[in-house]
C-alpha cells in the first residue's frame, strides 16, 4: 500500500528532528507556567457558568465593554496624526464601537434565541417546521451539547444578517454619533474659550 | 463542495462544536472577520461614486488590511484557547476534583508534561463530567482574553500604523511633480476632488 504524502513527510528525519525541537521549546514554555489548583466553590461554578452559558452575544459585549476602554486611548495617545485628527478619531471610534456592539449583540441575541423555536424535538403535537433546525438522531434537546449547537447556529445565521445590517443599520448609527460627539467635542472647546 | 457542505450542515455543527464551546467562539470570530472584510470590499466594488482608478488601489489596500485583521484575530486568539487547553488537559491548571483524581491515579509525575493529556487517561470516565465542564469554562475565557487582545489592543495598534504610513504615502503621491502619471492636480475641479477624497485611509475595523 503506497504511504500518503503526510506520512511520507511526518517519517523523514528533518521532520523528526524539527518535531522533536519544538515539542522541547513548547515544554519549556510550559514549564515556566506554575501549576495552579482552584478549590473556591464560587469561582469554580463561574467558570462552569462561563463554559455553559458564555455565547457570542455575551462575547460581543465583552469585547465592547473593554473596546471602549482600550481603542479610544490607543487612538487619543496615536502620535502619527495631529491632535485634530487624533478627537475625530476618538469620536469616530467610539461611535463605531457603540454601534457595533448595540447591534452586534442584538442580532446575535435574537439568532440564538429563535434557534430554540425551531430546534424542538420531533415528536406528537409539534409542528414538522419547528424541528426543521434539530439536528438528525438527536433526541435530546436539553444537553449542554445542544445549547452549544443552537448558539453556533444562532451565531453562523447572525453573522449573515449583520452583512446587510452592516450599511443599514451600524453605518448611519455610526455616522449619526460621530457627528453627535463631535458637536458636544466642539460646544467643550467653545465653553472654555 | 461535499466537505463544506458537511461543514455548514446541521449534524456537522452539533458534533464540531456541542463539546467544544470555544473553538465556535474562535471559529465564528473569524466568520465574523472574513464576512466583514468583504462587506467592505464589496462595498468599495458597488460604489459608483468612486472611479475605477481609485478601486484599483482601495480594493487591494480594503484586502491587505483584512488579512491582517483576520490572521491577528486566528493567531492571537487561538492561541490563548489553545494555551487555556493545554494547561487543563496536562494537569496544570486544575479545579480540586481534577487534582483530586490525579493524585489517587498516581500521575503526580506526569503533570504538566506535554505529551499527557487527561481525557486520554484509562479511568478518565471517574472525572469526565467535572472535567469538561472546567475546560469548557477554562476554554471560553481564554478565547475571550484572546478576542480582546487582539481585536481591541493589538489589531488597533497595528491599524494605527498601517494607517499613518498609508496617509503618508498618498500625501507624497500628491506632492510628486506634474509629469508623474498619478499626480493630483493642485487645481481641480470639485467632482475631481470629491472623487479623490474616497483615496483617503480608513480601516475598518470589527463591524459586526
Amino acid at each position: 500500500m503506497p504511504l500518503s504524502i503526510k506520512t511520507y513527510i511526518t517519517n523523514t528525519s528533518l521532520y523528526k528532528s524539527a518535531a522533536k525541537k519544538l515539542n522541547s521549546v513548547k515544554q519549556k514554555g510550559l514549564d515556566l507556567i506554575p501549576n495552579a489548583e482552584f478549590s473556591n466553590e464560587k469561582f469554580l461554578n463561574c467558570v462552569d457558568y462561563i463554559g455553559k452559558n458564555f455565547s457570542s452575544d455575551k462575547q460581543r459585549l465583552v469585547l465592547g465593554a473593554t473596546a471602549l476602554v482600550t481603542q479610544p486611548v490607543i487612538d487619543y495617545y496615536n502620535k502619527n496624526v495631529d491632535e485634530k485628527t487624533r478627537k475625530v478619531s476618538v469620536a469616530r471610534t467610539v461611535a463605531k464601537i457603540l454601534a457595533g456592539t448595540a447591534t452586534g449583540f442584538l442580532i446575535r441575541y435574537g439568532c440564538i434565541k429563535s434557534i430554540k423555536a425551531f430546534s424542538k424535538i420531533p415528536g406528537e403535537g409539534v409542528p414538522k417546521y419547528k424541528t426543521i433546525l434539530t439536528p438528525k438522531g438527536v433526541t435530546d434537546n436539553t444537553t449542554d451539547a445542544f445549547e452549544q449547537y443552537r448558539n453556533a447556529l444562532g451565531t453562523i445565521i447572525s453573522l449573515g444578517i449583520m452583512l446587510f445590517t452592516n450599511f443599514l443599520v451600524d453605518a448611519p448609527l455610526t455616522k449619526f454619533l460621530t457627528n453627535v460627539f463631535i458637536d458636544k467635542q466642539e460646544e467643550k472647546n467653545e465653553v472654555r474659550k | 463542495m461535499k466537505y463544506a457542505n458537511s461543514f455548514f450542515s446541521k449534524k456537522g455543527l452539533f458534533e464540531r462544536y456541542g463539546e467544544n464551546p470555544g473553538t465556535m467562539l474562535v471559529h465564528t470570530g473569524l466568520l465574523g472577520w472574513i464576512l466583514s472584510s468583504l462587506a467592505q470590499i464589496t462595498a468599495i466594488v458597488a460604489n459608483d461614486k468612486i472611479p475605477s482608478e481609485q478601486k484599483k488601489f482601495l480594493i487591494p489596500q480594503e484586502a491587505a488590511d483584512g488579512l491582517v485583521n483576520i490572521f491577528s484575530f486566528y493567531v492571537i486568539t487561538s492561541s490563548f484557547k489553545l494555551l487555556g487547553s493545554k494547561l487543563v488537559s496536562t494537569g496544570k491548571l486544575a479545579s480540586k476534583n481534577i487534582k483530586a483524581f490525579l493524585n489517587k491515579s498516581g500521575v503526580q509525575n506526569k503533570v504538566g508534561k506535554l505529551d499527557f493529556n487527561i481525557s486520554r487517561m484509562e479511568n478518565f470516565n471517574e472525572i469526565k463530567s467535572d472535567y469538561k465542564s472546567f475546560k469548557n469554562g477554562v476554554d471560553v475565557i481564554a478565547s475571550t482574553v484572546g478576542s480582546i487582545v487582539s481585536c481591541n489592543i493589538f489589531t488597533p495598534i497595528v491599524r494605527n500604523e498601517c494607517a499613518a504610513r498609508i496617509q503618508k504615502r498618498l500625501i507624497d503621491r500628491q506632492n510628486k511633480p506634474q509629469s508623474d502619471s498619478n499626480y493630483y492636480p493642485y487645481k481641480i475641479s470639485m467632482d475631481n476632488y470629491q472623487k479623490t477624497a474616497y483615496s483617503k485611509y480608513s480601516s475598518p475595523g470589527l463591524k459586526i
